[in-house]
């Protein structure tokens, strides 16, 4: 009777066991599967996206992926605590789905902005060198405001450090500096040419007085002297045709006519020598005096001190002179136009008493000059 | 009775086995969570913006294994208990890491600063000695005003090294100190120019 009994658990719990291994199975069979492989795939995207710097270059793409990532996170997380049979996976799976084309939207993004932000930084670069470049090679020696001194420093060291950060590949960060450095540099340009163009509104008068001095040394078949203070260059004329071209140097006030004693400005105009002055006799080896003050320079002296423009103490200035010594490769004179002893020698053997010397700012237009 | 009792017991063993075989390691989680964002605050996106995403995608992988498990009959978190220890490890050495490249930079940004310095007063030196008119006053002028910005960006490095933004001090220093390297180059040959 016990034995029968023991069978009959045996049975029963056989049976019960049986029971819940085809519940299992059938669960196992017919549960929803979770999207896995989906949200895996979502995941790498998103993960490729990061580190194609989509965060930086296409981030609202890839924060939208990131957005749906966790909403499908988030979605399976509540199927989960349901009942396995009642779980649906639909809308993890669609989040899944959204948020891979997202992030593949976005390393797309990324990978094109990235590259075409590097070309355009590349060729901001280039051009704002060339700005630089201009603002030496016409202003670096002109003188300029302290402000717009400043702008230049401030400006040639953003594009310093932005040239640091796009070597660094952070383009973002380059293209930030970028943008106030094109704007100092290029206002700064802006400025420094206005300055120039006011300068050469007299540009009309130095063509007519060189062409004046040229006609001269044909019509009387003599030598003449055209001094070009921008390009530092001293032309001498021989019946009409250039005969010689020598370097120069200047005072440190160059730009503009000579206006008081001690301002170290070169004067601008029609002169002659005056006098000869041999070796051992001149400070700088040898020297050609000119006939500054000429009478028009006196008269725009004195109209100056009447209108207040110069203090009634001001004295006019003199002894300019052309004179060797020079060859530093910087200027250095008082306001003389200093030549390097051999080429001295040679004006100085051509020279006379009397021979024409023109100072103008510029033999060439503008517009040569800026291009 | 006994009967009933023992087929009781043997579905509730059923039951427990079938739903409460694995539990989600959610302390492991949480250090691991508190981990990077450890990471995240020593500025690892700063620092090794490489490894904090690798960091970052890891912890999502593991995230994602641990719902699969979780919808699961029959749940294993061994294999997730095991990427969670080494997700950890893994956050843990980034912040150390974060830490010494921090150290590195803000060293290297030391260094630097101590070397612009002295640049820049050999410089401050060295205008005394330039000629007046190194190509015209307005260029002693030019470089003059060069000096006040690269002290001012100086100045700028200095504050941004006190709140501890190293890699931005770094950058901006060494494009302050390429500049004052080429002012110092620039004055000397001036200077050499002039004795000749």
């Amino acid at each position: 009777m016990r034995l029968k009994r023991s069978w009959k658990i045996i049975f029963t719990i056989t049976i019960l066991c049986c029971f819940i291994g085809i519940i299992i199975v059938l669960l196992s069979l017919f549960a929803p599967k979770p999207p896995t492989g989906e949200v895996e795939y979502a995941r790498e995207l998103i993960y490729e996206a990061g580190r194609n710097n989509a965060a930086s270059y296409s981030g609202r793409s890839f924060n939208e992926a990131r957005s749906l990532y966790d909403s499908a996170m988030t979605k399976w997380k509540e199927e989960n605590k349901r009942f396995i049979l009642f779980r649906k996976y639909d809308e993890v799976s669609s989040y899944a789905r959204s948020s891979a084309g997202k992030a593949e939207q976005a390393m797309q993004e990324s990978k094109i902005t990235s590259s075409n932000l590097q070309f355009k930084l590349k060729h901001k670069i280039d051009s704002l060198d060339l700005v630089v470049a201009d603002l030496d090679r016409l202003f670096l020696a002109w003188p300029l405001p302290s402000e717009i001194r400043n702008r230049i420093s401030r400006g040639k060291l953003l594009l310093k450090e932005s040239l640091i950060a796009f070597d660094k590949g952070q383009y973002l960060q380059a293209n930030r500096k970028i943008i106030d450095s094109e704007y100092l540099l290029t206002s700064s340009l802006e400025h420094a040419s206005s300055n120039m163009t006011d300068y050469f509104r007299d540009y009309r008068l130095w063509k007519k007085w060189a062409d004046e001095t040229i006609s001269a040394s044909k019509r009387n078949s003599d030598y003449s002297v055209i001094v070009d203070k921008i390009s530092r260059k001293c032309h001498i004329y021989h019946n009409g045709i250039k005969s010689y071209e020598f370097n120069i140097e200047l005072g440190d006030n160059w730009v503009g006519h000579k206006s008081v004693r001690g301002d170290r400005a070169t004067p601008e105009g029609m002169y002659k020598i005056i006098k000869k002055i041999g070796a051992g006799h001149s400070k700088y080896y040898k020297a050609l005096l000119l006939d500054y003050p000429n009478p028009s320079d006196r008269e725009t002296f004195r109209k100056k001190v009447a209108e207040g423009i110069l203090p009634p103490s001001a004295k006019i200035g003199g002894q300019i002179e052309i004179h060797g010594s020079g060859g530093r490769g910087i200027d250095w004179t008082e306001g003389c136009v200093a030549l390097t002893d051999p080429d001295m020698d040679i004006i100085y053997r051509i020279a006379r008493v009397g021979t024409p010397v023109t100072i103008v700012g510029s033999l060439a237009d503008l517009d040569d000059i800026l291009r | 009775m006994k009967n009933k009792v023992l087929v009781g017991f043997a579905t509730l063993m059923m039951i427990a086995i079938l739903t409460g075989c694995g539990k989600a390691p959610q302390t492991q989680i949480d250090a691991v969570n508190a981990a990077i964002e450890e990471a995240k605050n020593a500025e690892a996106a700063v620092y090794l913006p490489d490894e904090f995403a690798a960091l970052q995608n890891s912890m999502n992988a593991v995230m994602a294994d641990i719902e699969t498990q979780k919808g699961k009959l029959f749940k294993k978190f061994g294999d997730a208990k095991l990427k969670l220890d080494e997700t950890l490890t893994q956050a843990n050495q980034l912040t150390s890491s974060v830490a010494a490249k921090k150290e590195e930079v803000k060293a290297e940004v030391g260094s630097m600063m101590e070397s612009a310095r002295s640049v820049i007063e050999e410089n401050k030196t060295l205008i005394t000695k330039a000629p007046r008119g190194k190509e015209g006053a307005a260029v002693l002028e030019q470089i003059k005003s060069e000096m006040a910005a690269i002290e001012s960006s100086l100045a700028e490095v200095q504050t941004l090294n006190d709140n501890g933004s190293f890699m931005d001090a770094l950058n901006k220093l060494k494009a302050a100190m390429e500049s004052a390297n080429s002012i110092n180059t620039e004055l000397k040959e001036a200077i050499a120019k002039v004795r000749r």
